[in-house]
């Protein structure tokens, strides 16, 4: 076999050749793998990962021909010991990209959430996932949402059914790299009218090696359904990670994202949230803290094509030492969709010379009856406000920690988890050295 | 309890203190007055640390040690408190948040126990009294959106919070109507002991009527160029600076 003709695409797919033979989704991945060779990974031109040489980095840091399967040395009971402590919830595991129903713990009744694996079963029996998946992604020219669809396993399905107002529901993802490995988990939501579904989302992994993960995650909200989703990535310096999150609402629906960031070598979010009906509201809000050579790139698109609607972004970032910080904010206002209102802004602390941001703003409005706004600012911390702290007596570590903690608290504010809250608020004083 | 020598600071490579000389005693009130851009403000920011100055000559001793080696925070928890001319507003940050962390430092520095927070809403209490603050300014973001007398007063509570003992008030009286003016003065009095020493800065003998002054000197191109009691003070407000300036330049 001559390997070193194939291109990264073939590699990384092959990879799961066995998984394609099969094809549980009635032809779903062959079409899957057969759009993602077709549009590759990411060229160096590609506008959309103009500061993140994702294809490179990839290649780079990961040996395509000897990827493997990562081998499972987590146990039931040391994942549950991670679990939050709130026993009236849902705490259900992923492990190396595939959920993991034994090792999932379900307080909630399925007359209100349904929770299932997808698979081949469940995909023949259960009409909405049959619809459903993937169904957000296929006009979105996003190679990584192809790779996802042609070779995840075992993904898992959320049906928050009518008028419930669920339990919390917390997803922990469990990965093992003893060598190089990728997962690929994924995540379908239906959140069903007048219902809400709160989610949290975190990983954690064992085992030196570099460790790839391509998730998705696409949600569907329903007429006056909420859905809160919140992402607290805190890897290591071995983590890359392209995480796909897609959404689309109907009227009077509601969608809230966090995504935290505080450690990774790479990690790149694809947010794209689709307002499709009138009186739509969404807050996405972000908040990277970054050292050492962490990449993180927040590529977001808010899509507006009906009257009406809300949508509020805030992201904001402290970057320090050699971290590199992107953010790329689209909005979309289409000319059916008067009265909308879209503020977007992304603010960032610099405090090393090192540490670089790019950040764009992108707003192409075709409707002429609208209010929307956008603003970016990078600069360093206020040195007059760090000595009048001192000037009472404030430690200057502890001065900058009240700031930062100031300046970032308005996207921790946005949690309503406890839990997820002081773990966020203790990382970013953690991170400070007090 | 301060000693300055010969003190030339500059910033920017500009020199604004071109030797100080001044001695203060425990339990003494200094009045520093000059005109705009004599370099008062420069003279209590190199006092309270600002590192953008550059001490280039001279030294500054308080209670026996070097105070030009400590860092500003250091110099707080030694007792020396600077009311700023422009108070920094810090948004996100609550008054009382942020004054609970400084006590708390200043005490953990002096080996005593932190205050929990039935005891630190105590104090607060107490001292909002002496300056007349209420509690609502104090749950808002630190001096944002505050008016200048605003400002300014919470500039003396924190004073009151921290008893420090030396006290450096950069025009505190500034912007502040009659009424904010006695109460100001009046919390500041309140806080004066015979370990306390209190400088003044001011443009107006006006603060003078209400915090008596033991010195007064008056500070002229970096330089102190005379001294004297109250009296002086009267005399500047009647007459201007201009014959300090004449009467400097003829030496
Ligand atoms: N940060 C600074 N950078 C440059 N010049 C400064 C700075 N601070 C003060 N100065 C200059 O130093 C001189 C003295 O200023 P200051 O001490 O504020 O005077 P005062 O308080 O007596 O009005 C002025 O000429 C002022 O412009
Ligand atoms: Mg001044």
């Amino acid at each position: 076999m001559e390997v070193v003709d194939r291109n990264t695409e073939e590699l990384l797919i092959n990879h799961y050749s066995q998984l394609l033979e099969t094809d549980p989704l009635g032809g779903l991945r062959k079409a899957a793998r057969e759009a993602f060779l077709k549009l590759g990974l990411p060229a160096k031109k590609a506008e959309a990962y103009k500061y993140t040489l994702i294809a490179r980095i990839l290649g780079k840091n990961f040996d395509f021909t000897a990827l493997t399967e990562p081998a499972t040395s987590w146990k039931k009971e040391a994942c549950q010991d991670k679990f939050y402590p709130n026993d009236e919830a849902n705490h259900l595991v992923f492990t190396n990209g595939l959920y993991n129903q034994e090792f999932s713990k379900i307080k909630s009744s399925s007359a209100d959430l349904v929770i299932e694996t997808i698979d081949s079963q469940s995909l023949e029996n259960i009409a909405d996932l049959k619809q459903n998946l993937g169904a957000l992604t296929d006009d979105k020219q996003d190679a990584f949402a192809w790779l996802n669809l042609a070779t995840f396993s075992q993904g898992l399905f959320l049906h928050s059914l009518k008028n419930k107002d669920n339990l919390p529901t917390y997803i922990y993802h469990f990965n093992d790299a003893p060598a190089a490995a990728v997962s690929m988990p994924r995540v379908l939501a239906l959140v069903e009218s007048g219902s809400r579904l709160r989610v949290y989302e975190k990983t954690f992994r064992s085992g030196e090696a570099n460790h790839l993960t391509n998730s998705l995650v696409e949600v569907d909200v329903k007429a006056n359904g909420e859905l809160r989703w919140t992402k607290l990535q805190n890897q290591t310096m071995a983590d890359y990670a392209i995480e796909g999150f897609y959404g689309i609402q109907e009227r009077d629906s509601r969608i809230y994202t966090n995504t935290f960031t505080f450690k990774t070598a790479l990690t790149r979010n694809n947010l794209y949230l689709s307002l499709d009906a009138e009186n739509c509201e969404t807050h996405m809000h972000g908040l990277y803290h970054l050292n050492q050579t962490s990449h993180v790139d927040n590529y977001t698109s808010v899509d507006h094509t009906k009257p009406n609607s809300f949508s509020n972004e805030l992201y904001k970032g402290i970057v320090d030492e050699k971290a590199h910080a992107v953010f790329n904010g689209k909005i979309y206002v289409r000319p059916q969709a008067q009265k909308t209102n879209a503020f977007q802004s992304n603010n960032n602390i610099i405090l090393s010379d090192d540490a670089k941001v790019n950040t764009k703003p992108q707003l192409e409005i075709w409707a002429d009856d609208v209010k929307c706004s956008h603003g970016c600012t990078t600069g360093q911390l206020d040195e007059e406000a760090i000595f009048y702290l001192r000037s009472r007596g404030i430690a200057k570590q502890h001065a900058k920690a009240l700031m930062l903690n100031a300046f970032a608290s308005e996207t921790v504010q946005e949690v309503q988890d406890e839990h997820i809250r002081a773990e966020v608020e203790n990382l970013i004083l953690n991170k400070l050295g007090v | 309890m301060l000693e300055i020598k010969n003190l030339h600071a500059s910033v920017e490579g500009k020199e604004i203190l071109k030797g100080i000389n001044l001695t203060i005693n425990p339990g003494e009130v200094h009045a520093i007055m000059g005109p705009n851009g004599s370099g008062k403000s420069t003279l209590a920011s190199v006092l309270a640390g600002r590192e953008e100055f550059e001490v280039t000559e001279g030294s500054v001793t308080y209670k026996g040690i070097d105070l030009l080696e400590l860092a500003p925070e250091e110099r707080a928890r030694e007792g020396v408190f600077l009311a700023f001319q422009y108070p920094v507003e810090i948004p996100g940050v609550t008054t009382t948040n942020f004054l609970k962390t400084a006590v708390n430092q200043v005490r953990e520095s002096r080996g005593e126990k932190p205050l929990d927070a039935v005891s630190f809403l105590k104090l607060m209490k107490e001292k909002m009294k002496l300056v007349d603050i209420n509690q609502s300014l104090l749950s808002r973001s630190l001096n944002e959106g505050f008016s200048g007398g605003e400002k300014k007063r919470n500039e003396i509570f924190q004073m009151a919070m921290l008893e420090p003992a030396l006290s450096i008030l950069d025009e505190t009286d500034s912007g502040l109507d009659i009424d904010a003016l006695k109460i100001v003065a009046d919390g500041v009095n309140t806080l004066k002991t015979k370990e306390t020493a209190t400088i003044v800065v001011t443009h107006y003998q006006r603060l003078l009527n209400y915090i008596v002054p033991d010195f007064v000197h008056v500070l002229l191109n970096g330089r102190i160029v005379k001294s004297g009691t109250k009296a002086l003070a009267l005399e500047l407000e009647d007459k201007g600076y201009d014959w300090i300036k004449e009467e400097t330049a003829a030496v």
